[in-house]
């Protein structure tokens, strides 16, 4: 007979118990989604993916906390998103049944622009001038907010309420620079003199990171510095032909190259990533970091040294723009409750404690703000908003521009290609990919 | 006759170079227990002043860890076990029943492994949408089970393709049929290789990213991988969480591979079935 | 048993293509046996396939994920032909190949006889079980995570690495190991080494079971040292294991993108480019789905054929084995 057939009933029963536990588990996880929600007014479905601990995440909290009180029999289901989730999967998202009431979202053509002209997102006009946060918003700050019926941001439609702003600015190490007898630098000259000095004594002074956006932000500033107005709508809103070779950009390539010569960018930056910059920072490494405010509140916490910021001298433009938006996607429903909860956000409690957390409000009450870190943070950006100076990021213009401008600026770190041929492929890359209009 | 002695240089070899295979992990351990703080302060590298388990308690609440943890259980054991079940169907037809066409038979199922995940994730969206199981855990275990039977596919039928003939033939001779043959013998016989398709399935269905990220939107039904996901910012990381996350994430599926790595030596060898 | 008699029943006709005569046996028709592909068949057709065609339907429009995607012919695998880069990069596959597939399944292969026949035999299995375990782990770790401590250890200042030299006194072999376009490439053949020689070492050594130890004990009474009986017993025996884990790996190095993308991000300036790398970043970077459905598609016929030439040396191998055996 069979050899094995005395392990017959053993067997039999732990199949059976297999296969039961099997059944269940499937059973369990048919069960859907959390369910698309119900529009009785009664809860607001949404979603953010800022951290708890930044200042965005603080002001939302409280700002749950005070809808919550201003609408007895109101929940607030709120989830955190991740980043990544958010970017891959929105599209999608919003064309099905599960989209929530309100969201934030990113800006920009390739994001918030292309979900508009698919008819993914409410068009927000009537309540933008009905509320009046139009009032509270700056020219700069509302160019990420309207898109026209192409997709392109700064005019047409509001489609997106930001709440605060982002801008780049030079974090140096005022002990570092103590230590090495430099003075804070008040134009461009003084900043190389500065940067020199400390070459000289054998520190490389910026922090830089060539695998991530840090290294191509140093390369838009130093064009910037060359540019104005015009030369940026034509780059960013398609408003004319963008020539690499001009002088701004020729500028910017190749101060970049010098000054990796020169040794103020690390030739070993070229694989870092923006952590890496970050940290060397905060570890007293390296004396200047040029980056965004989203740091600020990090060095904040982390940063043991005195430290400051000021902005890039000697230029009326630096990168910069509205924040993320709130988005309400057009199949939620619950929309007032969502208008509701924007202006609870757009109020000056709600703006305060962003800016008391080391947040750039977009429409905050200047004295409120105590803290003199964050005081000066948010009037450098009300400097920049106020020229008109907001020249947003260098890949925004082209979709998957940020893998063109990575690679390129790496090339321009490591040597393997000179500054022409370096604008040669970004003229390429982006005469490839902007829209034809 | 060797010494006793001679054995141990290879002995202490294999430790060194497994010492090396272990190195990340250690760093990983390390900086889940610094304080951000002290991470920034000292580098990624440093030794921590301390415990700081803050970090780990704190990210357990935020995502509800223990959620997602019964949810990667749920997912990871379903697709374990049905996916090696698949495998051995399949399997048993290819290397035992030797169907004609069998390179074509097989191709037909590594197809499942050659087609990047990106390529799979419009149409699966669109096609659970359409049989209601958007952003259910059931529409990422069948996928899974899917892609992971093709391995089982390849791995067991190349190895049945080799299980001796006689013993096949004398069951056959006592009256076996063909089921009977499958579950009496083969599958007790290849207990081992059965083994290794379950530890790989669970632990490769574990950390699966892209397409959880894409098919399980309410919180309530993501992965451990997908909430590691929200560690990642836009623009900045939070280094020390993202350890002591992956930590967290990492100690079931290793409990795993330890429990069952016993399975890998219990094999009845193929000696006694004769 | 009722349940074969069900899938007769219910299911309908068996797949006539595949039922065939063994050769010299006189068994009825292996009909029964296509029978049991029944449900895999199914299943694959309607998780693989039918997406697999709609990609390929795709790739032949202008579609960002959203709305109604326009029929645009030819133009994206024109286009694709077009991209140099694109074709560039399947150089850096064969680099991975090389790393992901060679230099695993040769290590594994000796570690797996290494750690069975040798420690198992001379200081216990539980040894070469904690042994084993360490070489997976590697496996374990989400590959985001293994990537972020790997360019910690690999950074140029204060990585790991450079300070190990240093401490050694080979302070001058120190590199920017990820950061110099040169080296770059050679950086993740090593990492993917690491992450990679878990997965042939726990097959091997499963596929070490079946070997009879019998047919060790004659051979070494027959006086063969450890090397001959490792050729001519251990390796004979897990053929289909080596088999399978070289194609398997070598799929898998021509789809790698995880590692590569966390490592390097494809840099610097495109030295570690990989051709998975453009289908993801044209799917989901720059919402392309129609450019990226046609590049996935010609990927996955590259990879196909691939597969298949390997596939196609096992069964010719495994028959003229059976010519012999039987």
């Amino acid at each position: 007979m069979l050899p094995a057939r005395r392990y017959g009933r053993r067997r039999t029963r732990t199949a059976t118990a297999l296969v039961g536990t099997l059944a269940g588990a499937l059973l369990l996880a048919s069960c859907g989604g959390s369910g698309s929600g119900s529009s009785d007014g009664k809860t607001l479905r949404l979603w953010h993916y800022e951290g708890p601990d930044s200042a965005m995440g603080m002001a939302w909290k409280a700002a749950v906390k005070e809808f919550e009180a201003t609408h007895p029999g109101v929940t607030v289901e709120f989830e955190e998103k991740g980043f990544e989730q958010i970017q891959k999967t929105a599209p999608m998202v919003l064309n099905s049944s599960d989209a929530p009431d309100l969201m934030e979202y990113n800006k920009g053509n390739a994001t918030a622009g292309l979900l508009s002209t698919q008819g993914l997102l409410t068009d927000l006009t009537a309540e933008v001038t009905k509320r009046g946060w139009d009032k509270k918003i700056g020219a700069g700050v509302r160019t990420t907010s309207q898109y026209d019926p192409n997709g392109v941001m700064g005019s047409g439609r509001w489609y997106g309420v930001p709440n605060y702003a982002e801008y780049t600015m030079v974090f140096y190490n005022k002990d570092l620079f103590k230590q090495h007898k430099i003075a804070e630098p008040k134009s461009f000259g003084e900043l190389t003199a500065a940067m020199d000095k400390f070459v000289a004594d054998g520190v490389t002074p910026l922090a830089s990171a060539g695998a991530e956006y840090p290294a191509q932000q140093y390369l838009y500033q130093l064009a910037l510095s060359k540019a104005d107005r015009a030369w940026v709508d034509k780059y960013e809103l398609y408003k004319g032909k963008t020539d690499f070779h001009d002088a701004a950009w020729t500028y910017g390539a190749e101060t970049f190259a010098d000054w990796v010569k020169k040794g103020y960018i690390a030739k070993k930056s070229s694989g870092l990533k923006a952590e890496d910059a970050g940290v060397s920072f905060i570890q007293g490494k390296s004396p200047i970091l040029f980056s965004g405010s989203w740091w600020y509140g990090r060095f904040k916490s982390e940063a043991k040294f005195d430290w400051g910021t000021f902005l890039w001298p000697d230029a009326g433009l630096t990168l910069g723009s509205g924040g993320n938006l709130w988005v309400v996607p057009k199949g939620a429903k619950n929309k007032e409750l969502a208008y509701d909860f924007i202006d609870i956000t757009m109020s000056k409690k709600i703006q305060n404690l962003l800016g008391a957390k080391g947040g750039v409000p977009v429409a905050a009450d200047p004295a409120a703000i105590t803290d003199p870190k964050a005081k000066s943070l948010i009037a450098d950006f009300n400097t920049v908003s106020g020229r008109d100076g907001l020249a947003f990021y260098p890949d925004w213009p082209v979709p998957g521009f940020y893998d063109v401008l990575v690679s390129e600026v790496q090339k321009l770190i490591t040597g393997s290609a000179k500054p022409d041929e370096v604008l040669d492929s970004l003229q390429e890359a982006y005469d490839k990919g902007v829209p034809k209009t | 006759m060797r010494t006793a002695l001679r054995r141990y240089p290879v002995l202490v070899a294999l430790v060194l170079a497994a010492l090396f295979m272990v190195v990340p992990f250690v760093i990983v351990a390390v900086n889940a227990v610094k304080s951000p703080a002290e991470y920034s302060a000292n580098g990624p590298l440093s030794l921590p002043e301390g415990l700081y388990l803050d970090g780990v308690k704190d990210f357990w609440e935020r995502v509800d860890f223990g959620q997602k943890l019964v949810n990667s259980v749920l997912i990871s054991g379903s697709v374990a076990v049905l996916a090696v079940a698949l495998s051995v169907l399949n399997a048993y037809a290819i290397g035992i029943g030797r169907i004609r066409g069998r390179t074509w038979v097989l191709a037909f199922f590594v197809l499942a492994n050659t087609l990047p995940q990106e390529a799979l994730v419009y149409p699966v969206y669109y096609l659970s949408k359409e049989a209601g199981l958007y952003d259910t855990r059931l529409s990422v275990i069948i996928v899974f089970t899917v892609i992971q039977a093709a391995f089982g596919t390849y791995l067991l039928a190349s190895v049945l393709g080799q299980f001796p003939r006689e013993i096949l033939e004398a069951a056959r001779i006592d009256g076996a049929n063909k089921w009977q043959v499958l579950w009496r013998i083969v599958v007790p016989v290849s207990r081992p290789t059965l083994g290794v398709l379950l530890v790989f399935f669970f632990i490769w269905t574990w950390n699966e990213f892209l397409l959880p990220l894409v098919m399980l939107i309410s919180n309530d039904n993501q992965t451990v991988s997908v909430a590691l996901g929200v560690l990642q910012g836009q623009r900045l990381m939070d280094a020390t969480m993202t350890n002591s996350a992956a930590l967290l994430g990492v100690l079931p599926a290793l409990v795993f591979f330890l429990v069952f790595q016993r399975t890998l030596t219990r094999g009845i060898a193929v000696g006694a079935v004769k | 048993m009722t349940v074969t008699a069900e899938r007769a029943g219910g299911r309908g006709h068996p797949r006539p293509a595949k039922s065939a005569h063994r050769q010299g046996s006189s068994r009825p028709t292996r009909d029964s046996y296509a029978l049991f592909l029944l449900p895999g068949a199914l299943a694959f057709l309607a998780v693989i396939v039918v997406p697999f065609l709609m990609n390929t339907g795709v790739s032949f429009t202008d579609w960002r994920g959203v709305g109604t995607p326009e029929w645009s012919g030819l133009a994206n695998y024109r286009e694709l032909m077009d991209d140099a880069e694109f074709w560039a990069s399947f150089r850096h596959s064969l680099f991975m190949v090389v790393a992901m597939a060679a230099v695993p399944t040769a290590l594994g292969l000796v570690l797996a006889a290494a750690l069975f026949d040798y420690v198992g035999k001379h200081f216990g299995s539980r040894w070469a079980a904690v042994l084993r375990a360490c070489f997976y782990l590697p496996q374990v770790l989400p590959i985001a995570v293994a990537g972020i401590v790997w360019s910690w250890i690999l950074a140029p200042d204060n990585g790991s690495l450079n300070e190990l030299l240093k401490a050694v006194g080979l302070g001058s072999w120190q590199q920017d190991w990820l950061g110099d376009p040169d080296i770059a490439l050679y950086s993740v053949m090593g990492v993917m080494v690491w992450v990679q020689l878990g997965f042939p070492l726990v097959v091997f050594m499963a596929g070490l079971q079946r070997v009879d130890p019998q047919l060790h004990e004659a051979a070494e009474l027959d006086g063969a040292g450890w090397w001959r009986r490792f050729r001519h017993i251990t390796l004979a025996q897990i053929r289909p294991e080596i088999y399978v884990v070289l194609t398997w790996c070598t799929i898998a190095a021509l789809k790698v993108f995880g590692a590569v993308y966390v490592l390097t991000k494809g840099g610097p300036g495109g030295a570690t480019d990989v051709p998975s790398y453009f289908s993801f970043t044209t799917f989901f970077e720059k919402t392309q789905v129609g450019y990226g459905a046609a590049v996935s598609t010609v990927l996955t016929v590259i990879i196909l054929a691939v597969s298949l030439i390997g596939l196609k040396f096992q069964t010719r191998a495994e028959d003229a084995e059976e010519g012999v055996r039987a």
